[in-house]
């Protein structure tokens, strides 16, 4: 499902070159739950933006869904972004200015469907996460892990084959991490979605079908553990 | 989309309480100003009646006499030698200096004599506009501010004649004592707006016989909108200073196909004419001269700034209006896109995470530019009525006079559309680098 070669990235200014990622080979399979540990600033929220599109390699190539992609600022790319991938933040990125259901709504208004429709899989996603009677709220009226079921129901509500996590538990209690948990595994195991999952807790890890490390850029371990 | 687009605009407004009054207060605030200010302009410089040709007009106000002498100045060389001062040459310098001026409004005859039939005025206008009389009705006293003119006078403005006729050659040879009044002395006067042909209005001691009622227009400049107008006829011509010197000013439209330029020329040339060995003549000047022999413009604004040259008067006067305009319209507008920037900034990760769920770079600029111009249209109400406001506040404590503000449509699109395309841009060129982010790096800024 998506299929990375050799990516590297490096950030640099005039006087330091640092190495985020460092010659990268990584194979998800579809259907897959990976997730991606290591220590702070080892890179893995760099190799989980490169994987949405959302970060340029510097060098290296990338294959989502079998497609190869190139210019990361391209319609074409923002049409396969919303089409494909779905994002969970830690910090839950939801618009304050926008009700639950219009955030829930968002990757819907940049496709060709009516408004009666966006309201209609709006309200089914928040079904789906439980947050149906919270549909008239506004983030700013809700918990963190609300919020955070809020922000699963935006990434899943256009059906995309592919959901990326960055730390999703990361601002949650156990027990809301638990919950929010459950349901990414539910749409792993109901739907077939690919989840590629960026962590800190071993507990939520284990959960996942395979777990890869990262250290100082490169990838040290594998593990599967399904 | 575009509907959704709307309806997150209204909800930014809304929840954005600081920030949408601060701007809304800037655009209103602005555009109310700025329609007060053009519709001064527009009431005291339009060309609307009675002032439809006032680009052709040439005014004179003042016949001005000038006593040139000139001074011989004699100029040394020398040099030292030998420790003592040699004399070499003596030249002599002469240079014209101005050593006395007297300047007063002009004398009747004097003005028919030499400002009618030239070549390029199409009409003139001569009147005395300080025929003010108090006359008590019904134990009220109330002020005519009548101008003694002529029949031209409505020929060079075109005051709408409700009702009768104007002042006639007829009128003007047998000195009648007729009269042609506007709305606000018919309605002091007598009581009504209208029917008031042919009814006696006694003033100065005369009673005159209403011929004619035009408009009031109230303008600050009083030979636009007396209150009456009477045949200067009627004036004791004895009454005058001096040969050169009475109570009358002269107003030249100029003929089509001729300019105003040419208009000043023939006014200078015939004001060389004048002779100036008159007996009355006993400050020993030798030159004479009209003032100030300039357009409307110009004269009004050396009414305002003077400067010898009436030219220049409206030269300063015109770079201090422009400059106005411009500050009224640059300030506000620097201080939006300023808002702007930081409010489209502070709605970094909001674009991220359009970005990154399928927004492409014209989605976002389209978002933002929804929102100004939503933003821009309600300011735009909102200082179309604070103008509204304004101006009948004006009108109603009569605080600029007799001058009555109209509110101008057309400015007003004019002004809206403009601060639209400010509100546009303002909000393009930050919405544009915006969307131009990386993805990841506006969800990184706060």
């Amino acid at each position: 499902m998506i299929k990375l070669k050799n990516i590297s990235k490096v950030y640099r200014t005039k006087t330091i070159e640092t190495t985020a990622l460092n010659d990268i080979d990584l194979h998800v399979a579809k259907g897959e739950f990976l997730s991606i540990m290591g220590p702070s600033g080892c890179g893995k929220s760099t190799l989980l933006n490169i994987m949405g599109l959302l970060d340029e390699p510097s060098n290296g190539s990338i294959v989502v869904d079998g497609q190869s992609i190139t210019k990361y600022a391209s319609k074409a790319t923002a049409k396969f972004r919303n089409e494909k991938l779905g994002f969970i933040f830690q910090s839950f990125h939801l618009i304050s200015d926008l009700s639950v259901i219009d955030n829930v709504e968002l990757p819907l208004l940049y496709r060709k469907i009516s408004g009666k429709e966006r309201r209609r899989l709006a309200a089914e996603a928040l079904e789906s996460v439980g947050l149906i009677n919270r549909k008239g709220h506004f983030p700013n009226q809700l918990s963190g892990g609300q919020k955070q079921r809020v922000a699963i129901a935006r990434a899943i509500v256009g059906k995309p084959a592919i959901i990326l996590a960055d730390e999703p538990t990361g601002n949650l209690d156990s027990v809301m991490g638990d919950e929010v948990m459950a349901i990414l595994t539910r749409l792993n195991e109901d739907l077939g979605t690919t989840i590629v999952m960026v962590t800190h807790d071993e507990r939520m890890a284990k959960k996942t079908h395979r777990l890869i490390r990262l250290y100082d850029g490169s990838q040290v371990a594998t593990a599967s553990l399904a | 989309m575009f509907l959704n687009y709307i309806k997150l605009a209204w909800r930014v407004l809304a929840r954005r309480k600081f920030f949408t009054f601060i701007t809304l207060f800037g655009i209103s605030f602005t555009l109310g100003i700025l329609m007060v200010f053009l519709s001064f302009l527009q009431s005291e410089l339009g060309t609307s009646a009675p002032m439809k040709h006032k680009d052709d007009f040439v005014w004179i106000s003042q016949v001005q006499l000038i006593r040139n002498v000139i001074d011989t100045i004699p100029v040394v060389d020398s040099m030292m030698q030998n420790g003592a001062m040699v004399f070499d040459t003596v030249s002599y310098d002469y240079k014209e200096r101005s050593s006395g001026q007297s300047n007063s409004e002009i004398n009747c005859q004097l003005a028919e004599k030499y400002l009618i039939g030239l070549p390029s005025a199409e009409y003139v206008t001569i009147f005395n506009s300080s025929y003010t009389n108090d006359v008590f009705v019904n134990g009220v006293k109330i002020t005519i501010n009548a101008l003694m003119g002529d029949p031209n006078y409505w020929k060079v403005f075109n005051h709408k004649i409700l009702e009768g006729r104007t002042i006639d050659q007829d009128d003007m040879d047998n000195a009648a004592q007729v009269i042609v009044i506007s709305t606000k002395t018919a309605r002091e006067y007598f009581g009504v707006t209208s029917g008031v042909l042919d009814r006696e209005l006694k003033m100065d001691g005369k009673t005159f016989k209403v011929i004619g009622l035009y408009p009031d227009n109230s303008k600050i400049v009083d030979i636009i909108s007396p209150d009456a107008v009477v045949p200067y006829t009627i004036y004791n011509m004895e009454n005058q200073d001096s040969y050169y010197f009475g109570g009358f000013g002269a107003m030249l439209k100029k003929r089509d196909g001729a300019t105003t330029q040419k208009l000043k020329e023939e006014i200078y040339h015939a004001a060389s004419t004048i002779p100036i060995d008159h007996p009355d003549n006993n400050w020993e000047m030798n030159e004479v001269n009209f003032k100030p022999a300039a357009t409307y413009n110009e004269a009004y604004a050396q009414g305002i700034y003077y400067e010898d040259k009436a030219e220049d008067s409206h030269q300063i006067m015109s770079f201090i209006v422009y400059g106005l305009l411009l500050f009224f319209i640059l300030l506000p507008t620097l201080n939006l896109i300023n808002l702007n920037v930081s409010r489209i900034m502070d709605r970094s990760s909001e674009i991220g995470v359009r970005k990154a769920f399928g927004a492409h770079q014209g989605n976002i600029v389209v978002q933002f530019i929804v929102e100004n111009i939503l933003q821009t249209f309600i300011g735009g109400l909102l200082g179309l009525i604070l103008a509204f406001l304004l101006i009948s506040l004006i009108n109603s404590g009569g605080l600029l006079g007799d001058a009555i503000l109209k509110l101008n449509t057309k400015f007003f699109i004019y002004s809206f559309f403009g601060t639209l395309l400010f509100g546009i841009l303002s909000g393009f060129i930050p919405a544009l680098k915006m969307s131009r982010l990386q993805i990841v790096n506006a969800l990184k800024r706060k």
